[in-house]
């Protein structure tokens, strides 16, 4: 990106010996302890996000599974109950012609939620092994990744919209599905995944990485 | 601020990671945790799998029927497939924990699908819903079963809908309908399930159930009848059309009634009879119920038509059994030539011998050996006259020989036969039909009509038409003679031969002359003074008729009317009085005895001492003469009054009946008035000839 191509040599906070409050953005000199304006803890680095990443990516993914195997709406009408999971309703839309909003649900639901997965996963280990992308791409990333987030959620909002606006006792109801619980969760926690990330460890791997061209 | 920090070196946790570890790390374990739990509780809820059989897998579908106890789900279907050899449908359910101990070698299952019968509609939900598997099952824990056939047709004795379970079998004329209502006064109280033939095809058997409470309405005494369809009847009230419900007219249906209330319990199991109507349903109270029947053969030398399936058997003429079978049968070895002969089985019902211990068909069979062995015979009977059936009869005969009644297993036993009723029976009829066929009817038509030939032409003969006419001139003759003047003159001539006689009479009796003279002297006095004696009320009358007559110039014409009316009618009073009346007869009559008295006295000469007789009628005369004086003076005053009266009523003759009475009145007044002035004036001209008669 332009961004890495204008200036790679970056200076880290941790290089000028400061360190911003990750609250109210007020800078600090390292060492201290708590913000002076806010009172929030400040650290560096925080080593231990990277555990948080990975248990709420766990516990995200460990919902992502039955979220795809239970059905995600539920169909009742007058003389059929059709349930649906997210790639078998895409699919039967497929097959009634829907193309289009068939891939609308499936990048919605299945490209993006798997590519959030593999996102922070692959942030999370770049922090620790040297990754052939630069930083600023894994920046990019991060930041797309937890602005992409809450859009995950647009499966949760048609279902909740649709299971309250069919209800029409016994000719027609749409309920939302166990999946749709399972769905939100796994949603919910691959955002507080990427949250948990510190992204400011990506640039301490470009220290490590780049710290020998650097010192030369 | 402008010291460089130094490097940090970033060591790897050396120290274990449970000391390092995050407590976030509790949230995919907790995850974890809970999914493992889930899953186990899942595992752990899972209940047996069984496999029920049906005939078809009329819409169970994978994963959706249901297994319902009670309406309450209590599994589902998880696959259907066939099963081996393709001889029907397994469907696999899985069935809840709870339930599957109670699911054991008692358990019905079938499949409740939408039916739309003549009793209305069941199991409607399931349009909409699926079909639903039911299953039935005690509330007790069995021996475990996993494999179960499931029912074609929903049982009729299934968990919550409990009551007596009973038999129920059809007599002749009975009918059973698959799955009917039982009523009793109109309710529902039980059901008819399937129906089948009995074994030996002489019977519909059926299941049924009464259920509870009303199963206590059922005793050993009840009978239970078809109301299904109607009856039609016309009679002096009308026509009616009687049946019970529209449903059972439809579908069929059994009602029920306790006749006799003197019934044991009923006990699972029991078999009762249907009958074909509440009648016969009654009758059969009073009868032995019916058993199984004894079923014999008779085999007839002659092969005659007639004899039909249904036909009674009939002991001293009271029915006890009929006939199920007709048949030719050829058998040299046993009949020793090979003629066709007549084979007829014939169900002999026990219940109807008479028996008095037990009645069973063994009973019946001992019954009628012992019988037959005493000369009991069958033969054929004519039923009917008219319709020309045939019966069997069984008749004693003198004589028979010995017959043993052979009985088995698999033999039927056979009535020996004697000779047939039947000939005489047609010999009869013949005989009777060829007597009528004998009678002269055409001599005697044929006499009737030369009889009607004859009798027409007589009366048509133009001599018998005169006939009338002749009798009616013979009668004219007859009256022309009767009327003739000799005729009528006959009582003349037998008048004047009786005067005649008379005089005869009188002349024998001449000798009392003189006392008849003064007898008829005195008679003359009499009647004198009965003329005066009439004349006295004369006077009377002559003043009111003047009365009358004065009025009448003055008085209106109401007045004078009724005054004329008292008038006329006392008139008619002195007139009608018998003296009156009498006055001129006795006038008369005496005047003609001293008429004859004197000619007898003149012609017979003598007149010696004729003065005194003579002093004493001329006493007697001029007393009538004295008497009569005022006559001329009355009949003159009469007249005017009469003058005068007629003058007033010509006035008023408008022919009313009241004038036309006066008129009549006064007609009558004045005929007499005239008759009286004849009189006077004859006594006037010459009063001695009263005396003298001339």
């Amino acid at each position: 990106m332009e961004v890495a191509g204008q200036n790679t040599n970056i200076i880290s906070a941790r290089d000028l010996g400061v360190v911003a409050c990750m609250r109210c953005t007020q800078v600090w000199p390292a060492g201290t302890q708590a913000c002076g304006r806010c009172g929030s803890a400040i650290v560096s680095r925080d080593h231990k996000s990277l555990q948080r990443v990975w248990a709420l990516w766990l516990v995200g993914l460990m919902c992502y599974v039955p979220a795809n195997m239970y059905p995600m709406l539920q169909t009742r009408t007058l003389l059929s109950v059709q349930e649906d999971t997210i790639v078998g309703g895409a699919v039967e839309l497929i097959h009634h012609g829907a193309v289009g909003i068939a891939l609308i649900i499936l990048i919605a639901s299945v490209v993006i939620p798997l590519g959030k997965f593999m996102a922070i996963a692959f942030l999370a280990i770049s922090v620790k092994r040297p990754s052939s992308v630069s930083n600023h791409h894994r920046q990019m990333l991060y930041e797309v990744v937890e602005y992409i987030g809450r859009w995950s959620m647009i499966d949760i909002f048609v279902v909740a919209i649709m299971s309250s606006l069919v209800q029409l006792n016994t000719l027609a109801a749409v309920n939302p599905g166990r999946a749709s619980l399972f769905f939100a969760l796994s949603v919910i926690f691959t955002m507080l995944s990427a949250q948990a990330f510190d992204s400011r460890m990506i640039w301490d791997v470009r220290t490590r990485q780049e710290g020998a061209p650097l010192d030369e | 601020m402008n010291e460089t920090p130094t490097p940090v070196t970033i060591e790897p946790a050396r120290a274990s990671f449970f000391a390092n570890a995050s407590f976030v790390w509790i949230i995919p374990l907790l995850a974890l945790a809970i999914a493992l739990g889930v899953a186990w509780q899942s595992y752990n809820d899972r209940g047996p799998l069984i496999e029920i059989v049906f005939e078809n897998g009329a819409g169970i579908a994978e994963r959706e029927t249901e297994l319902r106890f009670r309406d309450v789900a209590v599994g589902v279907v998880e696959k259907v497939k066939f099963a081996s050899n393709l001889s029907g449908v397994i469907a696999f359910v899985r069935l809840d924990k709870e339930v599957s101990p109670y699911v054991d070698v008692g358990s019905s299952f079938w499949v409740v699908r939408p039916e739309l019968s003549a009793q209305g509609v069941s199991g409607l939900e399931t349009v909409l819903s699926g079909v639903y598997i039911e299953g039935s099952w005690d509330g007790e824990i069995g021996p475990p079963q996993s494999e179960f056939k499931g029912l074609k047709d929903t049982p009729l004795y299934r968990y919550g809908r409990e009551g007596l379970e009973i038999t129920l079998r059809t007599t002749s004329g009975g009918n059973l309908t698959d799955d009917s209502p039982i009523t009793f006064r109109g309710i529902e109280v039980g059901r008819v399930g399937k129906a089948h033939i009995s074994q030996q095809g002489s019977f519909a058997v059926a299941e049924a159930i009464i259920y509870h409470p009303h199963s206590r309405l059922v005793s050993a005494t009840t009978r239970f009848w078809d109301t299904s369809g109607f009856t039609f009847s016309v009679g002096p009230g009308g026509a009616e059309i009687d049946f019970s419900s529209l449903a059972t007219l439809v579908s069929g249906g059994l009602t029920f009634e306790t006749f006799v209330s003197s019934g044991g319990r009923v006990s699972d199991g029991m078999s009762f009879e249907v009958f074909a109507d509440e009648e016969s349903a009654r009758d059969s109270v009073f009868n032995a119920s019916e058993a199984e029947p004894l079923q014999m053969r008779v085999v007839f030398e002659d092969s005659i038509s007639g004899l039909a399936v249904d036909a009674p058997v009939e002991l001293s003429g009271f029915p006890i059994g009929r006939v199920t079978g007709v048949s030719g049968v050829i058998d040299a070895d046993a009949f020793g030539d090979e003629r066709v002969r007549l084979n007829a089985l014939i169900d002999i019902q026990p219940a109807r011998l008479g028996l008095t211990d037990e009645v069973t068909p063994e009973a019946a069979l001992q019954f009628l050996s012992r019988r037959i062995e005493e000369g009991l015979r069958a033969r054929l009977a004519s039923a009917s006259l008219l319709a020309g059936g045939l019966k069997i009869e069984l008749v004693d005969t003198e004589n028979a020989p010995l017959y043993v009644v052979q009985s088995g297993e698999g033999i039927i036993p056979v009535i020996p036969s004697t000779a047939n009723d039947i000939s005489d029976v047609t010999a009869t009829v013949a005989g009777v039909v060829s007597r009528i066929n004998n009678l002269p009817i055409e001599e005697l038509l044929n006499s009737a009509i030369q009889f009607l030939n004859s009798a027409d032409a007589l009366i048509s003969n133009e001599d018998l038409r005169e006939t009338p006419k002749v009798v009616r001139a013979l009668l004219g003759d007859v009256r022309d003679i009767v009327g003739s003047d000799d005729v009528q003159a006959i009582p003349v001539k037998l008048n004047a031969t009786l005067g005649r006689f008379e005089t005869l009479l009188a002349q024998l009796e001449k000798d009392k002359f003189t006392t008849q003279l003064v007898a008829a002297v005195d008679a003359a006095a009499a009647a004198a003074n009965g003329v005066n004696a009439s004349v006295e009320g004369v006077p009377a009358l002559v003043k009111q008729l003047q009365a009358v007559a004065a009025k009448a110039e003055t008085l209106p014409l109401e007045d004078l009317t009724t005054q004329l009316t008292t008038l006329t009618a006392s008139a008619d009073a002195i007139l009608g009085t018998d003296a009156a009346k009498q006055l001129p007869a006795d006038l008369g009559a005496a005047l003609n005895e001293i008429n004859a008295t004197l000619r007898e006295l003149r012609e017979g000469g003598a007149v010696t001492n004729i003065n005194a007789t003579l002093d004493s009628a001329r006493k007697a005369a001029d007393a009538v003469a004295t008497s009569t004086q005022d006559l001329p003076a009355l009949v003159e005053r009469v007249r005017l009054v009469l003058n005068q009266a007629n003058q007033t009523i010509a006035g008023y003759n408008k022919g009313d009946v009241l004038s036309r009475d006066a008129q009549s009145a006064l007609r009558d007044i004045s005929k007499a008035a005239e008759a009286m002035t004849s009189l006077a004036r004859m006594l006037e001209r010459n009063p001695g000839s009263l005396i003298r008669g001339r």
